[in-house]
């Protein structure tokens, strides 16, 4: 009965996206960027490219990488904080569904549709494989993979930014902290690892790599493969911010 | 069905509600009533499990709001003050998410979103986006949205602030008819409200109960019933006039009107008045004093809620 609830939310929070115009535009200059970048590859690749570097490359392009950072702060800075701002929060919180159901209800609906965002990207893969296309079969492995650490590092950053808009009523604040949490472990971290070469810690060595997000996209998931240890950097990880942001939830309790 | 036992919430080093003790029986419709700022949404966001209170306790249809939160969300509805509405979603659809998520039925839904409808009067705006509606509308969606799930409780906080009369009296109408089949906690700081509306009044001020009753059982407890008789006459006639009544007291003069004299004799608690008024007129009457008025005027609820909101508390918590 209570799982029932959090569908009924995630259903309405679907809903709010599909009828929310920003969301479109998003939907357009993600894939506009994303063609250019396409455009690119498939010119690379007809003077002489093999299909296998041509699925290693397909995510592996600027527009991409800009879009994974991006993307799962605008669609989750409205979550609570403009809740918040309305009002409707207090509705919310004070129907019959318990907090944890709200935040994973709400973290799943910006899941399902930032994997929307990515559908049209798969559809230009069977596109491209068409006879009268690119006429070549793409090896389904690496083009798997990719996408599997796009999911995992997007249900990530999504309670990242889930996490930061539950903090304010402010959701230009809320996407900034987020937008500022994915540039600094993807950009930032290359950093710390040349700053920890020289430490010699292992621990540190260590750490550096798991927080390297951005490596653990290039060198392993569009490559075609999967780490165990990311896998449970991603899940724990994802699990450890929805639980502060339930905790966050519940903080109103106790003003 | 709503029990509230000495409850205290602090904000910070601000204490909003101290030590309130109320019920509420079922099928009653109880008027919450207080000026701004009295504490009166802090008591309903621990209600509704929005808040935890820092001491004391609140049971809800049996069930503790703290301990058993989700179980009393069951069975309440909450109307916040400003009427938050999603403005993505169509009136409808607006209902029909908030009867789900609240546990009605997938079959029955339909049929209970059009009785909501139809109860609070949107059938006509039931296409509008909620943010295109008018404040009015708003408002009785927000009830809709309360009824839709036809829950044992509802506690409304200011259902009818921001209203015109016209709309005002719609809503009134609309929860005095709920009387019996539901139970009401209807806060409001409108005094002909809570008037027309409820059974019985919790009045709070600066978080402190200061009184709780039916409204003839306030008057009669405040005591500021008085017989008023304005007659020509010299103060001192006047004064033998209200000499020797039993249960009234001496009166207060206001200055001559046109040879007139207002005489305004404070009638204790308890007694009848139709006694005291009938010797007066006698009096007057053998006296052959020529007067416009012999009356017994009883405290509106705005005198009343202006000298409970200003005087000492009601003692029955001090203990």
């Amino acid at each position: 009965m209570s799982g029932g609830r959090m569908l009924v939310l995630v259903r309405k929070e679907l809903w709010s996206y599909l009828v929310n115009p920003v969301s479109y535009v998003i939907l357009f200059l993600l894939n506009l960027y994303r063609g250019a970048d396409v455009y690119n590859l498939v010119l690379g690749f007809r003077d002489g490219g093999d299909a296998d570097l041509f699925a290693i490359g397909y995510l592996n392009v600027s527009s991409t990488l800009t879009a994974v950072v991006l993307l799962p702060p605008l669609l989750t800075m409205k979550a609570f904080a403009e809740e918040k701002r309305t009002g409707t929060f207090e509705l919310l919180v004070t129907a019959p569904i318990q907090d944890h159901e709200i935040v994973l209800g709400k973290w799943l609906a910006s899941w399902l549709f930032y994997g929307l965002l990515w559908l049209p990207s798969m559809l230009v893969l069977v596109v491209l494989q068409a006879p009268w296309f690119l006429g070549v079969g793409l090896p389904f492995g690496p083009l798997f993979t990719a996408y599997l650490g796009l999911f995992l590092l997007g249900s990530l950053l999504l309670a990242v930014g889930l996490f930061f808009s539950s903090l304010t009523d402010n959701q230009l604040l809320a996407s900034l902290a987020s937008i500022l949490f994915g540039v600094g472990i993807f950009a930032f971290a290359p950093l710390l690892q040349r700053g920890v070469v020289d430490v010699d810690s292992d621990f540190l060595s260590v750490l550096a790599d798991q927080l390297l997000v951005r490596n653990h996209l290039r060198l392993w998931f569009f490559r075609g493969l999967i780490d165990t240890g990311h896998l449970v950097f991603y899940v724990s990880t994802t699990a450890l911010l929805l639980f502060l942001t339930v905790r966050s939830v519940e903080a109103r309790k106790w003003r | 069905m709503i029990e509230v036992e000495a409850l205290v919430k602090d904000y910070g080093g601000l204490r909003a509600v101290d030590r309130l003790s109320f019920e509420v029986a079922e099928g009653e419709i109880v008027g919450f009533l207080g000026p701004n700022g009295a504490g009166k949404t802090t008591t309903i966001r621990v209600l509704t499990g929005y808040h935890a209170a820092t001491s004391g306790r609140a049971v809800v249809a049996g069930h503790d709001v703290f301990t058993d939160s989700l179980a009393s969300r069951r069975l309440l509805s909450y109307l916040p003050e400003n009427v938050p509405l999603y403005p993505d979603l169509r009136v409808e659809e607006y209902l029909r998410f908030r009867a789900a998520l609240k546990g009605v039925p997938r079959r029955e839904r339909r049929a209970a979103v059009a009785l909501a409808m139809e109860q609070a009067g949107v059938v006509e705006v039931r296409r509008k986006l909620c943010n295109q509606v008018s404040r009015g509308y708003r408002q009785r969606v927000g009830l809709a949205d309360a009824l839709v799930s036809a829950p044992p409780i509802l506690i409304l906080d200011e259902p009818t602030s921001g209203l015109d009369p016209i709309q005002r009296g719609r809503i009134r109408t609309l929860v005095r008819s709920l009387a019996g089949r539901h139970t009401v906690l209807f806060s409001s700081h409108i005094l002909s409200d809570v008037e027309e509306v409820c059974d019985r009044i919790v009045l709070i001020h600066e978080g402190v109960k200061r009184a709780d009753g039916t409204l003839a059982e306030l008057a009669t407890q405040l005591g500021r019933r008085e017989v008023r008789v304005e007659v020509a006459a010299d103060g001192d006639r006047v004064r033998a006039l209200f000499d020797g009544l039993d249960g009234l007291g001496a009166p207060e003069l206001d200055a001559e009107r046109g040879g007139f004299v207002l005489a305004r004799g404070p009638l204790a608690p308890g007694v009848e008045a139709g006694p005291v008024l009938d010797a007066l007129a006698a009096r007057l009457r053998g006296g052959d004093l020529a007067f416009r008025q012999v009356h017994l005027h009883e405290p509106s609820l705005e005198e009343m809620f202006a000298s409970l909101t200003s005087g000492a508390r009601v003692e029955e918590d001090a203990a």
